[in-house]
């Protein structure tokens, strides 16, 4: 073999070099050994791997079908959040009356704990999907306001001068400069509220007693029938989801924010 | 007190204008009854120390500040009118580009705000303006400027001088009747610099376009211009205006010539004159 196509192939499977993946293997088969021995000295805390592992190979629709649940109640809490907290950005941006209005309400909303709103909600929207998806909401929000509205204001005073200096509009201003300036913000918040809009989700499960689906509903049923086997299985689903969503965020930012410095590879 | 002089088309005036920042004690006289007049064509610098105004006159002809007093005119337009036509150009000391967009649409980017202005100066000026075609031809612009190769580049990929000089593409490109340009040069590394400035002679050479360009240095001041206005500082006033009588187009070889060396010396000994009468006795 040459080594030229060598070095090609190299640099094409360069992330199943060793050198990347045995850290990692070494540390979760670490962590399984620690695990294997609690659950051995402690079977009514731990259960064992391999429990878990029947569960969740035994029952895939039963997992998939609550893990749909949940994830659909997060999914559409981080959408509503979102988008709500992005237009609310950008009124507060345009309009100092606004922001002296919402703005300390927007704080003291931040500052309650969503778990103690969780059971005021069901009690208003009953065990449907609507109490689920305004925690998630909530949570997402304000991360989501707060830095879109220091990104519309990043734009830096010399690149404004140019726009002045031209008539721009305040739309014009808006759309070609503040609306692109604060994607990275925004970007950065989707990285947080992603992995926490399942939090919320699950939060709000946990309020709704009755609940018929999702991977909470799931945990604080089984949880309470000493099914550990069950709610591991439940938790190792929502880890999986976090670990999707926040890799689906991490793609979504490297294609849209591609000029930006925080994209670009080392070298 | 200004008397409201007939319009005039012809130059840009600045009429004993006047602009205090802070009060009481605190407030700074940053232009203290200046005027100036540049004429249609013209290349005009303003030279002097940091704190003397030289930005603030800049920034008052932009429309970016109003004046306490006084007023400014450019070509019989105020400058809220001139920019609401868009006919000034802006380059300001930091590159200011989009690090989202290309070279070319940065230097494009300015057609798409304000369309109206941009339509009616191109229905006003018709096909024959002088310069027209490179000016209007973002393309061509950055091929002339040294940026042929870089159009589909971000800014992030760009050194300095080339950051700069996509500005200026910007500036130029939306055929302004005047180029105002705020020490553009000022953060680039001397071969750069001389680099730049030749490029930009070229370029103005043939669009002609009416220029107020704010320096600190001597040598820049003299390749550039045809005129130099020099300033002395506390409070911000015009000292001296002095006429560089080089030949054009300049060259590489004028950096050195004797006749710029006069004209250089001739503008360092006003702006030390102008020093004089600020500095106390023992910091000469």
């Amino acid at each position: 073999m040459s080594p030229g196509p060598r070095r090609g192939l190299r640099a094409a499977v360069g992330g199943l070099h060793p050198r990347w993946w045995v850290p990692t293997v070494v540390a979760l088969a670490a962590a399984a050994v620690v695990w294997t021995v609690v659950a051995r000295a402690n079977p009514y805390v731990l259960p064992a791997l391999g429990a878990v592992g029947d569960q969740l190979s035994t029952q895939p629709g039963f997992y998939l079908r609550n893990a749909a649940a949940t994830l659909r109640e997060a999914l559409l809490g981080l959408l509503a959040g979102s988008v709500a907290a992005f237009a609310l950005a950008v009124g507060i941006s345009e309009s100092g009356l606004l922001r002296r209005a919402v703005l300390p309400l927007v704080v003291v909303l931040n500052v309650t704990p969503v778990v103690a709103i969780a059971p005021a909600l069901v009690v208003a929207f009953g065990f449907g999907i609507l109490p689920k998806v305004i925690v998630t909401a909530l949570i997402t929000f304000f991360p989501v306001l707060m830095n879109t509205v220091t990104g519309l204001r990043s734009v830096a005073p010399p690149v404004l001068q140019v726009f002045r200096t031209v008539h721009a509009s305040r739309l014009d201003v808006l759309w070609r400069l503040r609306v692109p300036s604060a994607l990275p913000y925004v970007f950065s918040a989707l990285r947080v509220v992603f992995p926490l809009s399942v939090v919320g989700a699950i939060v709000a499960e946990f309020s709704a007693a009755g609940s018929t689906e999702g991977l909470g509903t799931v945990i604080s049923v089984a949880s309470s029938n000493s099914q550990l086997d069950r709610v591991f299985a439940a938790i190792a689903c929502l880890a999986l989801m976090g670990s999707v969503l926040l890799l689906v965020v991490a793609l979504l930012e490297r294609r849209v924010l591609s000029w930006h410095e925080s994209q670009a590879r080392p070298s | 007190m200004a008397a409201t002089t007939e319009r005039d088309t012809s130059s840009i005036r600045v009429r004993n204008a006047v602009k205090t920042y802070g009060t009481g004690e605190r407030a700074t006289t940053a232009l203290a009854d200046v005027d100036l007049t540049v004429p249609r064509g013209r290349f005009v610098s303003v030279i002097g120390p940091s704190g003397c105004g030289k930005s603030t006159l800049l920034r008052l002809v932009a429309g970016l500040e109003e004046p306490d007093a006084g007023e400014v005119s450019i070509f019989g337009a105020t400058a809220r009118e001139a920019s609401a036509a868009k006919s000034i150009g802006f380059v300001p000391q930091v590159p200011a580009l989009l690090p989202w967009l290309s070279v070319l649409d940065n230097v494009r980017v300015l057609d798409k705000v304000n369309r109206r202005a941009g339509r009616r100066r191109r229905e006003a000026a018709g096909p024959a303006v002088e310069g027209c075609e490179l000016a209007g031809d973002p393309v061509q612009l950055l091929t002339r400027l040294g940026l042929g190769d870089a159009l589909t580049q971000r800014p992030g990929q760009l050194s300095g001088g080339m950051k700069q000089r996509t500005a200026i593409a910007r500036a130029f490109a939306l055929q302004p009747d005047v180029l105002l340009m705020d020490e553009p040069f000022s953060a680039l590394d001397e071969f750069t610099r001389e680099a730049v400035q030749l490029q930009l002679l070229d370029v103005w050479h043939e669009t002609r376009t009416t220029v107020l360009f704010v320096t600190h240095s001597v040598t820049e001041a003299v390749l550039l211009s045809d005129t130099v206005v020099v300033m002395a500082a506390r409070p911000g006033r015009i000292a001296a205006v002095l006429d560089i009588a080089l030949d054009r187009p300049r060259r590489h070889g004028h950096l050195d010539s004797d006749a710029m060396h006069a004209c250089e010396h001739a503008v360092r000994a006003e702006l030390e004159q102008a020093w004089a009468d600020v500095l106390p006795q023992d910091a000469r």
